[in-house]
């Protein structure tokens, strides 16, 4: 099995900084560059760009119950894609070469794509030590929609045991007022080995988040 | 800005550009026959002396397949056909899900069958996977044998077992051995038909590769 990092992806909520309020006709790249400029004061350097996108798919009606296939890509990953199928409760995911993109276009009859709803998260990448911290600007259907910060500390393989200090990474980050939260699947995953497919998992709950508001969140 | 710096392409790009370069290995050249049991030492013999890969001994592989089905919603086109290969002999390789289109035999003139074909390593729960998103396990059965390249081409010589329910050794479903010759190339790469048929006649002696009409299989049964 091929082993991960320890990671979490925490939400930028607009109008949580205490000290850096976001004004309300600024965009989320001014938030990205407040960020980077901090990250920058800590000693980061910028090791390039990075980019999580997900496409989702929806079963035929004439297929019974409605199932949805997740197609998700990941930049720190290349060479993958990342499928889950959500069916009821379950999600089942298979990690696959490129061209699994190519066998999902020999299933359109089966499960079309719901294009209005490809949403990606996309920005700059920064190395810091151990940590790797990526901000990206959620935009779907090149609608900005809010940012998500992701913090990786490289040395550990299991949430539980770096949980503590992820959060103090972040609050540090972000400011001492922000909630940092693990999603439902990394809650169920603390004491397990991390993988990239967690990472994947993570995204996915925030993009489902940010698919059912409409517009930009605010709180 | 530096190089390094600028954005990631994206999947649906790279995708695309491969598509566009024709780089993408999507077709399958297929000649297919079979030996008898008492034969077919004579024919791995003659494919240790033709092949490249021999220096370190026949490579042999133990692999099983499940083939599943997944029916047109609309019930106007043929169920779309997805199989999944698992290796039993080395169980921490990935699995490999293979779509395969119809074959086109085309006219006397085209020296192979060719039919589209994606293969795609998977990990994680593939079986699952298939069995929610709507297919259904149409049959499933063994394979074991030897596998030879030469160049760009693959030579398997191998035997089909039924899936034993107990834990009785598997049964043949035949008395003979089923051999195999492919290329997997992007699209209008015809000219490997040509190559293929070539190595099909050094064979001949032992073994006739040609193009398996399964239509007519079928009526035959």
């Amino acid at each position: 099995m091929k082993r991960g990092k320890a990671t979490i992806i925490c939400e930028v909520k607009n109008g949580s900084y205490s000290q850096y309020p976001v004004p309300e006709n600024k965009t989320g790249t001014y938030v990205i560059e407040l960020l980077t400029k901090r990250i920058l004061a800590l000693g980061a350097s910028q090791q390039g760009q990075f980019l999580v996108d997900c496409e989702s798919y929806l079963s035929h009606p004439q297929m019974g119950t409605t199932k949805t296939v997740h197609i998700l890509h990941n930049s720190e990953q290349p060479a993958s894609v990342f499928s889950i199928l959500e069916s009821g409760t379950k999600n089942i995911h298979v990690i696959a070469d490129g061209l699994f993109d190519l066998l999902m276009m020999k299933l359109s009859q089966h499960y079309t794509s719901k294009k209005q709803t490809k949403i990606e998260s996309k920005g700059p990448r920064f190395e810091l030590g151990d940590f790797c911290v990526k901000l990206g600007s959620v935009t779907m259907n090149q609608n900005f929609k809010g940012i998500l910060v992701e913090v990786e500390y490289r040395p550990c393989v299991m949430a539980n045991a770096v949980w503590g200090l992820l959060r103090e990474f972040l609050q540090g980050l972000l400011g001492p007022t922000v909630p940092v939260q693990p999603t439902q699947h990394l809650m169920s995953r603390m004491n397990e080995i991390y993988t990239p497919i967690d990472t994947i998992y993570q995204y996915l709950e925030h993009f489902s988040a940010y698919r059912k508001v409409t517009g930009m969140r605010n709180n | 800005m530096s190089a390094a710096n600028l954005a990631p392409i994206t999947a649906t790009d790279s995708l695309s550009q491969a598509l566009k370069a024709n780089i993408i290995p999507n077709q399958e050249y297929l000649l297919q026959g079979s030996v008898l049991d008492s034969a077919v030492e004579v024919l791995l013999h003659r494919l240790r002396g033709l092949c490249d890969n021999v220096d370190a001994g026949t490579e042999t592989f133990d692999d099983q397949e499940v083939c599943f089905s997944l029916r047109d919603p609309n019930q106007q086109a043929a169920p779309l056909m997805l199989r999944v290969r698992k290796a039993l002999d080395a169980r921490d390789m990935p699995f490999q899900l293979r779509y395969i289109g119809q074959p086109d035999l085309g006219d006397k003139s085209r020296p192979t069958v060719v039919r589209s074909s994606l293969d795609i390593a998977c990990s994680g729960m593939l079986i699952e996977f298939l069995n929610e998103l709507g297919c259904r396990i149409e049959f499933e059965y063994s394979v074991k044998g030897y596998m030879f390249r030469k160049g760009r081409m693959k030579i398997t010589v191998s035997k089909v077992f039924k899936i034993s329910q107990s834990s009785m050794s598997p049964e043949p479903i035949s008395q003979s051995y089923l051999v195999e010759l492919s290329v997997l190339a992007p699209q209008g790469q015809d000219a490997i038909g040509e190559d293929m048929r070539a190595f099909a006649d050094q064979l001949r002696p032992l073994v006739q590769l040609d193009k398996i009409d399964y239509k007519r299989l079928g009526h035959m049964s």
